[in-house]
């Protein structure tokens, strides 16, 4: 990739003379310059997820805002533990994430080591395949809907061609999270494609024409050089798509609406339902707060996985 | 048989030229789909899968007539404004508030004693709060919208938009100046410039290919946004997302024709933009993944 906008170049800081001349605009403009970002972040990101938190301790009626706030301590949590749809919300997002994440990571690896070699219509390619992810995700919902529509929609449609059955993709709970899974993969292969791509491009070429050299072939260089060397651009990868996973909510919403019944529902939407449409804000906040949770033991089990995986393997 | 060393490349070559197609048809076919239902008639919709303008199906503008010149047409065109003036207002002023902590982050060495921070935990705390799950902060959003009287505004929704980009413009852009050669800004301090007249005058300028990626960047995330337009707009500062998950729940079931032109109407722009500037987008990404 050419080096244009984004030279890869070391931090760089005034050396100290030059900051001493001006100490005292120095300290004030360093300050200026970050301020405004950090008191946003403040107030707006981290204010509201304290808030969020305390509410997850009351119980507050949203038809009664002047009023009605309780601290019930734990009960939001005991009732959380005993709720069966809530269990389903978080089955359906984990099985969500695994599922979506896994297939974009298995593709994209696939799609950048195609993009890596000596290809025809490279630009072509790329934007056709940075494409979907682009896209609006209500309006991608919606177009899901449209395409695995049982009788209407062209997959079906070929799937008959084919000789295959009527496959009711949408209204069998047991076909609406992986129909779910396929649009999602569908959308965001591209994001595992650039960044995997990325990554093939700044491997050192010496290290590839050696192995070859010394007769390996292609299967051998992925399994030994490329994957290994890839590990660390996989793993920022696969973290950052599976804590967007995580947030799934607009695509379902139009796509299936969390239904055939609760088959697609996830903890977004759950809370959402339970804030909004229900009014109950203290226990929404305490089904958002388990999804934070969700997210930060994912990201921790699969970060140390990973290192005592390594540390066997250094062992 | 025996297939000297440049035959096999070349049929390894062909294969992939033929994988690369096949993913090219998966990605762009739905597109395509979209853009056919626009121009059909219900009859050719519910009569079953019809591919092809002129051999299977006639096209009309019925739908295209429908959303722009019927009864919902206020409603589209207002949705269509208010997107639009808010991901490019509130990407706007991301890329200027982030763009002055990126270079401060870049340029200046922080340290926070209370927490033992330095620039990198600093940048990592910014950037940690675009992971969060978003239904976390929202309803206390929801909350403090309501007793300040925010709801369904357009102030209210730049402010949200703002802070929902803001992580990800101070990340994108400190990785930029990081990569600008110190020198010239030197050489300005040292000849009596201040550093604000620094940053405006000579950092600014050779910023621009870094502030319009990181421009798009946030502007197609709140082009796109769904939840807290839901959570926070009803009817005056409504967004198009929000028009067609409402269109597309209704009652009386999707009326496939025009919810394909609606979904158009947003989807185009973003088309447009990756047709334009795809180069910059991959830039960004993989600085906003890699670094």
């Amino acid at each position: 990739m050419e080096n244009a906008g984004f030279p890869n170049l070391k931090p760089q800081v005034l050396p100290r003379s030059t900051v001493s001349r001006k100490r005292w605009w120095d300290i004030g403009a360093k300050y200026t310059f970050l301020m405004p970002t950090v008191i946003l972040i403040l107030a707006l990101s981290i204010f509201p997820l304290i808030f969020s938190l305390i509410l997850a301790f009351m119980s507050w009626d949203l038809s009664r805002l002047q009023g009605g706030i309780r601290f019930i301590g734990l009960q939001n949590f005991v009732t959380l533990f005993s709720d069966t749809r809530f269990w389903n919300t978080a089955r359906v997002t984990v099985f969500f994430v695994l599922g979506s994440v896994g297939l974009q990571y298995i593709l994209g690896f696939g799609l950048a080591i195609l993009l890596n070699q000596e290809i025809r219509f490279r630009r072509f390619f790329r934007v056709a395949f940075l494409m979907p992810m682009m896209l609006t995700p209500a309006a991608v919902g919606y177009v899901g809907r449209m395409l695995f529509n049982e009788s209407m929609g062209p997959i079906n449609d070929i799937i008959k061609h084919l000789g295959g059955p009527v496959v009711p993709w949408l209204s069998n709970p047991k076909l609406a999270l992986p129909s779910l899974i396929l649009l999602d993969t569908w959308e965001w292969v591209p994001f595992m494609t650039i960044v995997l791509l990325a990554g093939l491009q700044s491997l050192p070429p010496e290290v590839l024409e050696c192995a070859r050299v010394d007769g390996a072939g292609d299967w051998t260089i992925f399994r030994h050089i490329i994957f290994p060397m890839l590990a660390p651009v996989s793993i920022t990868a696969i973290l950052i798509r599976a804590l967007e996973a995580f947030k799934l909510f607009d695509i379902v919403m139009v796509m299936t609406g969390g239904g055939p019944g609760t088959a697609t529902e996830t903890v977004t939407m759950y809370a959402y339902i339970v804030g909004m449409k229900n009014g109950n804000l203290g226990y929404a906040s305490a089904i958002a707060y388990s999804l934070l949770v969700m997210v930060i033991l994912f990201s921790t089990l699969f970060l140390n996985s990973l290192r005592s995986r390594a540390g066997m393997a250094e062992g | 048989m025996y297939l000297s060393l440049r035959q096999t490349k070349k049929i390894k070559l062909i294969i992939t030229h033929i994988l690369l197609v096949i993913w090219a048809i998966v990605c762009l076919f739905p597109i395509y789909w979209v853009l056919i239902t626009s121009f059909k008639l219900p009859i050719a919709v519910f009569q079953g899968p019809k591919y092809f303008p002129w051999i299977d199906f006639t096209p009309t503008l019925d739908a295209w007539k429908f959303l722009l010149t019927g009864p919902t047409s206020a409603a589209v065109y207002r949705s269509w404004s208010n997107s639009a003036i808010l991901a490019t207002t509130s990407a706007v002023i991301a890329v200027l508030i982030g763009g002055m902590a990126g270079y401060g982050l870049a340029r200046f060495r922080y340290f926070w004693p209370g927490l033992k921070w330095h620039n990198k935990d600093i940048a990592f705390w910014i950037i940690s709060q675009r992971m969060l799950p978003p239904v976390v902060i929202i309803l206390p959003y929801m909350i403090m919208y309501r007793i300040l009287g925010l709801i369904d505004t357009h102030f209210g929704m730049i402010l949200a938009y703002t802070i929902f980009s803001l992580p990800f413009a101070v990340w994108i852009l400190r990785d930029f100046f990081e990569g600008l050669p110190v020198e010239i800004e030197e050489s300005a301090l040292i000849d009596g410039a201040s550093r604000f007249q620094a940053f405006r005058s000579i950092v600014l300028p050779i910023s621009t290919p870094g502030f319009i990626a990181t421009f798009l960047f946030c502007l197609v995330f709140t082009w796109n946004d769904y939840l807290f337009a839901l959570m926070l707009t009803f009817s005056k500062a409504s967004t198009l997302p929000m028009f067609i998950a409402g269109e597309g729940t209704q009652s009386y079931g999707p009326q496939w024709w025009y919810l394909s032109a609606l979904s158009l109407l947003s989807i185009a722009p973003m088309i447009l933009i990756t047709l334009l500037v795809e180069r910059y987008i991959t830039r960004g990404l993989v600085v906003g993944a890699i670094k």
